[in-house]
C-alpha cells in the first residue's frame, strides 16, 4: 500500500462539510421531535388512555423491534401508496427523500425517547404525586412543573446516549441515495480511491462530535446540579 | 346545612370536616368500615391507633388522596364527590404534611413555597415569594430559602414542609405522622411548630403517636383499630382512662 495521503481529504471539505450539516440537522430535528412526541406517546402510556394507549405500546414495540434501515424503505415506499389511495386516484404521491428521512427519524426515535421517558415517569417517587394532589395542583402543572423537570434530570444521560446513537445511524439514509457525512466520504473516497485516509479521517470527526456531545451535557448537568438531589 | 341554618353566625363549634358512615376498601381488605367523625373549626384531633388501624387512610380520604367508596365527606360545607371542581375546591382549603415530607427536590425551598399559590391561587411572583418567606419565618427556616431540599436535614425538611401547607392559607391541616421519619433529636423542632400552629388556632387532624403533643394540644384523642373508630375522649380521660381494652393495650405498648 502506498504512504498515506491525506490532501485529497482538504480538496474535498466543502462536500464533506455538507455532508456533515445535513447529518447535524437530520439529527437535530429527530432529536427534537423525537423528544416531544416520545414525551406524549410516554404520558399516553402513563396515563393509561383507554385504546389510544394500548395503540401507542403497540407502536412503540413494532418501531423498537424493526431495524430503522427497513423503517426508511417503507416510509420511502408505502406511504406514497397511501397517500395516493387516499387521494382517491390511487396514483403514488411521491414526498421525497429528504422528508421521509426527516420524518421517519423523528416517528422512529420517538419511540426510544418514549420508553426512556415511560421508565422514568415510573421511578418518581409517589409521594411527588401526592403532594401535588395535596397542594390542588392541576395534572397540567404537576406535570410540567414537578413530574417531568425530574424525569429528563434523572433520564439526560440516557437520552444523551440514544441522541449519539442516533447522529450514527443517520448514516443510513444513503438508502434514500441522500449524502450524509459518510455518505460524502464514502462516494469520495471511492471515486479517487483514498478510502483509508478518507474512512480515517470521518471516524475522527464521529468520534470529535459525540465526545463534545458527552462533555457538552455533563457540563450542563454539572451547571444545574442541584444540591442533594439523587443524579 | 345545620350550623349556616341555625342562626346569622356559625356557631363557635361549627363542623368544619364531617365524615359519615365513611367506607373505604383496598381490594377484598376493608381499611375503613363506617366512621364517623366531625371536625369543629379550630378543634385539634389527634388520631391514634396500631399500625393498619386506618387512621392514615381516614385522613387522606379527607382530601381524596384516597377515593372512598361509601359514605358521605363534608369539607367546608363542600362535598367530597368524583367531581375534580369539589376535590380541588376542597383540596384548597386542606394541607396536608406527609410522613416522608415529599417536598420537590428540584425546587429551592422557598420555590417549592411559592409554586401551588402561583400555580392555583394565581398569585404573583413577588405576591407568592413574600408569602413564602413570611412563613418560612414563622418556622425558622428563612435563612436557608434558596437551598434545596437535599441539603436540609429531615426535621428542617418538614418544617418547610408545614410552610409550603401553610402557603396555600388552609382552613384545616392534616398531618400524616410528621415526626415518624425524624431522628428523634428533631422531633422536638417539628412538634414545636406544630404547637405553635394549633395555638394560633388552625384547625388540625393530626395521626401522631407522639403522646406528650396530644396531651399538650389536643382537643380530643381519637383512637382506632381495624378500619373503625374505637374511642372519642379529650386527651386527660384517654390517657388516664381508657374505657376500651383494646385501647388499654395500645397504650400499654406505646408509653414505656
Amino acid at each position: 500500500m502506498n504512504s498515506l495521503d491525506f490532501s485529497i481529504v482538504f480538496q474535498a471539505l466543502p462536500y464533506l462539510w455538507s455532508g456533515l450539516l445535513f447529518s447535524l440537522a437530520l439529527t437535530a430535528v429527530a432529536f427534537v421531535v423525537g423528544l416531544v412526541l416520545g414525551t406524549c406517546l410516554a404520558l399516553v402510556q402513563h396515563f393509561e388512555v383507554p385504546v389510544i394507549g394500548r395503540l401507542v405500546r403497540g407502536y412503540v414495540a413494532l418501531m423498537r423491534s424493526i431495524p430503522l434501515i427497513l423503517v426508511l424503505f417503507w416510509f420511502f415506499f408505502l406511504v406514497p401508496i397511501v397517500l395516493g389511495h387516499l387521494g382517491g386516484n390511487g396514483r403514488p404521491v411521491p414526498i421525497g427523500a429528504t422528508w421521509t428521512a426527516f420524518i421517519t427519524f423523528g416517528l422512529f426515535e420517538a419511540a426510544y425517547y418514549s420508553e426512556i421517558i415511560r421508565v422514568g415517569l415510573r421511578a418518581v417517587n409517589r409521594g411527588q404525586f401526592e403532594a401535588c394532589q395535596a397542594l390542588a395542583l392541576s395534572t397540567f402543572d404537576t406535570y410540567r412543573s414537578v413530574i417531568l423537570p425530574q424525569v429528563l434530570r434523572v433520564a439526560s444521560p440516557i437520552i444523551l446516549s440514544q441522541t449519539i446513537i442516533l447522529f450514527q445511524d443517520t448514516s443510513l439514509v444513503y438508502v434514500l441515495s441522500l449524502t450524509d457525512l459518510l455518505g460524502a466520504a464514502s462516494k469520495l473516497a471511492q471515486l479517487n480511491g483514498r478510502l483509508v485516509e478518507m474512512y480515517l479521517v470521518i471516524a475522527v470527526v464521529y468520534l470529535a462530535i459525540s465526545s463534545a456531545a458527552s462533555q457538552c451535557v455533563a457540563s450542563l448537568r454539572k451547571r444545574y446540579a442541584i444540591a442533594g438531589m439523587r443524579r | 346545612m345545620r350550623q349556616l341554618a341555625a342562626g346569622n353566625k356559625p356557631e363557635p363549634s361549627a363542623s368544619i370536616v364531617v365524615v359519615e358512615k365513611l367506607v373505604k376498601r383496598f381490594g377484598h381488605f376493608t381499611a375503613l368500615s363506617d366512621v364517623n367523625l366531625s371536625v369543629a373549626a379550630g378543634e385539634k384531633i389527634v388520631l391514634c391507633g396500631p399500625s393498619g388501624s386506618g387512621k392514615s387512610t381516614l385522613i387522606r380520604c379527607i382530601n381524596h388522596i384516597e377515593r372512598h367508596d361509601g359514605g358521605r365527606i363534608v369539607v367546608d360545607g363542600v362535598e367530597l364527590t368524583d367531581r375534580m371542581t369539589d376535590v380541588n375546591s376542597i383540596r384548597r382549603e386542606v394541607g396536608m404534611v406527609f410522613q416522608s415530607f415529599n417536598l420537590f427536590p428540584h425546587l429551592s425551598i422557598v420555590e417549592n413555597c411559592m409554586l401551588a399559590p402561583m400555580k392555583v391561587r394565581g398569585l404573583s411572583r413577588p405576591e407568592a415569594q413574600e408569602r413564602a418567606i413570611g412563613l418560612l419565618r414563622k418556622v425558622r427556616i428563612h435563612d436557608q430559602a434558596d437551598k434545596y431540599p437535599g441539603q436540609l436535614s429531615g426535621g428542617q425538611q418538614q418544617r418547610v414542609a408545614i410552610a409550603r401547607a401553610l402557603c396555600m392559607q388552609p382552613k384545616i391541616m392534616l398531618f400524616d405522622e410528621p415526626t415518624s421519619a425524624l431522628d428523634p433529636e428533631m422531633v422536638k423542632e417539628v412538634l414545636d411548630t406544630m404547637v405553635e400552629l394549633a395555638k394560633d388556632g388552625m384547625t388540625m387532624v393530626c395521626v401522631t403517636h407522639e403522646m406528650g403533643f396530644a396531651r399538650e394540644i389536643a382537643d380530643r384523642v381519637v383512637f382506632m383499630d381495624r378500619g373503625a373508630i374505637v374511642e372519642e375522649a379529650d386527651p386527660e380521660t384517654f390517657f388516664r382512662a381508657p374505657r376500651t381494652e383494646r385501647a388499654k393495650d395500645f397504650l400499654g405498648q406505646i408509653i414505656h
